[in-house]
């Protein structure tokens, strides 16, 4: 943080902290460095300064200063984002929400909490286990990320199968309009309060239609047990066919994972191993949770779809302990690719179930093309795939291939009829991928959303769509077309 | 134009037998059109909004007429737009346990088609056999079920709709996760059809649960202190209710029981975990509380009735019917149910009223004089707000919605509101004044 007295003369870095004072702000180049990207660290660029507000009025002045002097600015959480989606693109003034991270309120009689954008995701279940209540969207960074990131991004989770994403759980939202003006909506967590669903709107618009300043959640009650499979198979078939088998078998798992063989090589030699076989070609990962007396009908039933599908191994875990390490090893499965690999780009393409082996066969043509490895981790059983491509940076060309790569994946996923982006967003890294899944007229029906919330783009412009030529084409097109018709 | 001209016209864009004169000759609900048009496929609907819109005529839609009650301050307006012609399965990936369908077809015989495949929507709207797939989406109706497996909202991953320009756009997709771009979803459930027409809609569906049954529980003394002790009990205990709904006594006469405050609680899983709750309310549930557990069919008979409460407006009866949607924070529910119950007297109205003590939304039917209908709504309505919940009425004749606001005050970001209708709808075509503050 600053020293006392601000060493510049930029009129705006000294107005903006005046807002949130002097220890507030960051405007010094050693200090944007860690603020030019988030967790998509392909695509660099320094914000103009990052202030950190410490309520919802302060940022109400800092995005009303902005938005009189024209200064592009957007919102970071805990900058874990994957798609890019907090990067200064047009040299942003970054307003970091940090600092505004209190638990508000709790109401279990309603199932409530209410919590500032900067309260980490993990903190809530924390904060509430002792009574027995937790907070169901569990993304792999729940450790660090923040519940206005979430919300941002629409995060999902490992067990987002049975309980739903982040929208699924969100009841109200405080949230400051790119002019400034605080707007509350539903923050009692009334549910269906008339007009259009604005919440279902904010909630993963990737921080370009306002700022979240305040979270209304769902809190659910501890499921009273839960148990927890792994199965190792030697074929990818086998193990695809066996999440099929197992949701049209009408069990809905709490959590169904699968990772494929690189993978399993990169989480065994990383921080978490389990000694999982290294020669099998797929794991999957299941979990049910419930009411104790119908758990275990439930996991005889799975262990008898795999031993069909001819399982080489399965086995449920025998303590928390053990459950324990098989999660640690599954949600560190990003990082643990740095363990064989110098890079790693993660994609995040959603496909139907059923088109999952050929889906992984074609990303494993992908991965014969290009000459790089990729590594499969994924949630299987609502079909959100995580290619990994591995590859070197210093190696020139490596990463632009490695990018190429992912973009093909993601082509293969709008394909089969699935989709770009299951719960990382799309923010810098795939706006092309968008024209995959839409067409410029149904891209230009989401824009001219955000130009009812957000009409001069100065909040986190760049992110979402792509380069705008052909949507304004799109709009010349349209207007000809009503004219004459 | 008289009307002739306009159904001329009109054959110009849709063939001649998707059109017809309205000859309804008198309708209490509004909503109406002067020319019915009952379009075959999804380029017909593109056609008639195009035309609409570039002649300044206006929509009012329709499909089974359930909601003819609910929003709108108009009789008529140019042009009925029906979809009761636009039905059928789409896509049914079995696997994949992903529906696409036609927004035409009704609730109940897509429900019956799915149960086939053991599979199901898990919605549980009013009247499923006529209310259409298409007019629940667009209305956001919900039943007691919502607190096990969601609303609209959790269950809708793609549309495709019908803007007024006549351009089609798909919204979401077919798989069940799916945030590439904004969630545009939301932004038509619930909708009432004012910006855009639901052409198509793609469902993530359930499995039909393995076993289901029903604990009903009277509360013979009627006090709501006591019932709200064991509810809050109860959702603190890891029980997963399916539903958790307070009846007051006149529904749970209705639905053959005594006339008491009674509450429906729903289980449905595996039948060995089913009992295992019911055991557990029978052991929690005060001493003084008659407990009844219907099992299996006659627990889905029980929903069929109860499904089948509310006023539906296609024929109105001697006395004035309404439904009113209350929401409010969870537990408030029973303060809704207990002021429901002093209006009954005090405006001499027989009411019904059940509300979610998990979900926090109730539905008040009032049937009586017109005026006391209009009193009891109002009263209602100011208590609710003083509560920081909301009434909107879901059902009531035209003269009254003309009198009463259907969706209560604008709220202080109505601007936004505002802003979607006339990027999406500028000329305000599809079903005008029929959402909050005459959008």
């Amino acid at each position: 943080m600053a020293k006392k007295g601000l060493q510049t003369s930029d009129k705006d870095i000294i107005n903006l902290a005046k807002i949130v004072g002097e220890k507030a702000i960051l405007y010094k180049q050693p200090d944007l460095v860690a603020y030019d990207c988030d967790g998509f660290t392909i695509h660099k660029h320094l914000p103009k300064c990052v202030v950190f507000p410490n309520s919802t009025e302060e940022v109400a002045e800092i995005v009303k200063y902005c938005d009189a002097n024209q200064l592009p600015f957007l919102a970071r959480g805990a900058g874990t984002g994957l798609s890019g989606g907090a990067i200064p693109l047009n040299g942003e003034v970054i307003i970091s929400l940090v600092k505004m991270k209190r638990l508000i309120s709790v109401d279990l009689e309603n199932r409530r909490a209410v919590v500032e954008p900067g309260f980490v995701n993990l903190k809530l279940t924390n904060s509430i286990a002792n009574k027995g209540y937790y907070y169901a969207p569990d993304p792999s960074s729940q450790y660090a990320c923040t519940i206005g990131g979430n919300v941002a991004e629409n995060a999902g989770g490992a067990h987002c199968l049975k309980y739903g994403v982040t929208t699924n759980h969100i009841l109200g939202l405080e949230v400051v309009m790119p002019n400034g003006e605080i707007v509350e909506i539903s923050t009692n967590g009334v549910a269906d309060t008339p007009g259009y669903d604005l919440l279902g709107l904010l909630t993963g618009s990737e921080g370009t239609l306002g700022i979240v300043t305040k979270i209304t959640v769902r809190i659910l009650k501890n499921p009273e047990a839960k148990q927890t499979v792994l199965a190792y198979f030697d074929k990818v078939a086998d193990g695809s066919q066996a999440v099929s088998d197992i949701i049209s078998s009408g069990i809905v798992p709490a959590a169904l994972e699968m990772m494929d063989k690189t993978a399993i090589e990169g989480v065994e030699a990383a921080a978490f191993p389990v000694g999982h076989p290294k020669d099998i070609e797929a794991l999957l990962l299941i979990e049910v949770d419930g009411i104790s007396a119908g758990i275990e009908e439930q996991i005889n039933q799975i262990l008898e779809v795999c031993k069909k599908r001819n399982v080489r191994e399965v086995k449920v875990a025998g303590s928390e302990e053990e459950r324990g390490r098989w999660w640690a090893n599954r949600k560190t499965g990003f990082g643990a690719m740095g363990a064989i690999s110098p890079d790693y780009l993660v994609q995040d393409g959603v496909i139907p179930r059923s088109k999952l082996p050929e889906v992984l066969a074609r990303i494993n043509q992908i991965s014969e093309e290009s000459g790089l490895r990729i590594s499969n981790i994924f949630h299987a059983g609502d079909g959100n795939l995580h290619p990994l491509v591995l590859f070197d940076a210093r190696i020139p060309g490596e990463t632009e291939k490695a990018l190429e790569a992912g973009s093909a994946c993601l082509q293969v996923c709008a394909d089969v009829g699935g989709t770009i982006t299951g719960e990382h967003g799309v923010g810098i890294e795939k706006r092309e991928e968008m024209r995959f899944v839409f067409t410029d007229r149904e891209i230009l029906a989401q824009t001219d959303i955000r130009e009812v919330f957000n009409p001069k783009n100065l909040l986190n412009a760049g992110k979402l769509f792509p380069s705008p030529g052909r949507c304004a084409e799109v709009k010349k097109e349209l207007k000809e077309a009503l004219k004459t018709s | 134009m008289i009307t002739s001209d306009l159904k001329e016209e009109l054959r110009t864009v849709v063939p001649i037998e998707r059109i017809k004169d309205n000859q309804e000759i008198e309708n209490s609900f509004g909503n109406s059109g002067k020319i019915i048009v009952a379009p075959a496929t999804e380029e017909e609907i593109s056609e008639v909004l195009k035309y609409a819109n570039a002649h300044g005529k206006k929509i009012s839609v329709i499909a089974g007429g359930t909601k003819r009650g609910f929003g709108g301050v108009n009789e008529t307006e140019d042009i009925l737009l029906s979809l009761s012609n636009y039905t059928g399965i789409v896509e049914h990936t079995v696997g994949d346990m992903t529906l696409t369908v036609k927004a035409g077809t009704s609730f109940k015989e897509i429900q019956d088609y799915l149960a086939g495949y053991n599979q199901k929507i898990s919605l549980d709207p009013s009247w499923s056999e006529a209310a259409t797939i298409g007019g629940v989406i667009a209305a956001n109706d919900s039943g007691p079920k919502r607190l096990g497996y969601g609303s609209a909202r959790d269950v809708v991953i793609g549309l495709r709709v019908v803007y007024p320009d006549g351009t089609v756009i798909r919204s979401g997709g077919k798989v069940v996760k799916n945030v590439a771009g904004y969630d545009m979803n939301k932004l038509f459930i619930g909708s009432m059809g004012t910006i855009g027409v639901i052409s198509e809609v793609t469902v993530k569906l359930r499995p039909v649960p393995k076993y289901e049954s029903l604990v009903l529980l009277t509360f013979p003394d009627g006090d709501l202190l006591e019932i709200k002790s064991f509810v809050v009990n109860f959702l603190d205990s890891v029980m997963e209710p399916i539903t958790l709904e307070i009846l007051n006594p006149s529904i749970a006469e209705k639905l053959g029981r005594q006339k008491r405050y009674t509450l429906a609680i729903s289980f449905e899983d595996v039948e060995s975990s089913v009992h295992y709750q019911e055991e557990f309310v029978k052991r929690i549930k005060p001493a003084n509380a008659d407990i009844i557990v219907v099992e299996k069919d006659n627990a889905s008979e029980f929903w069929e009735k109860f499904y089948h409460l509310s006023p539906r407006g296609t024929e109105p009866g001697h006395d004035t019917e309404a439904t009113v949607k209350v929401g409010v924070v969870n537990l408030d529910v029973l303060k809704i149910i207990q002021k429901a119950e002093q209006l009954s007297d005090a405006y001499n109205l027989r009411i019904e009223a059940h509300g979610g003590l998990g979900h926090g939304l109730c539905q008040v039917h009032l049937y009586g004089a017109s005026e006391d209908v209009e009193g009891a709504i109002k009263e209602l309505r100011i208590y609710a707000t003083s509560l920081g919940g909301y009434a909107t009425i879901k059902h009531l004749p035209l003269v009254l919605r003309q009198k009463i606001s259907v969706w209560g005050e604008r709220p202080s970001y109505f601007f936004l509101f505002e802003g979607i209708k006339k990027k999406i709808d500028p000329n305000k075509i599809l079903n005008p004044n029929r959402f909050i503050g005459g959008i």
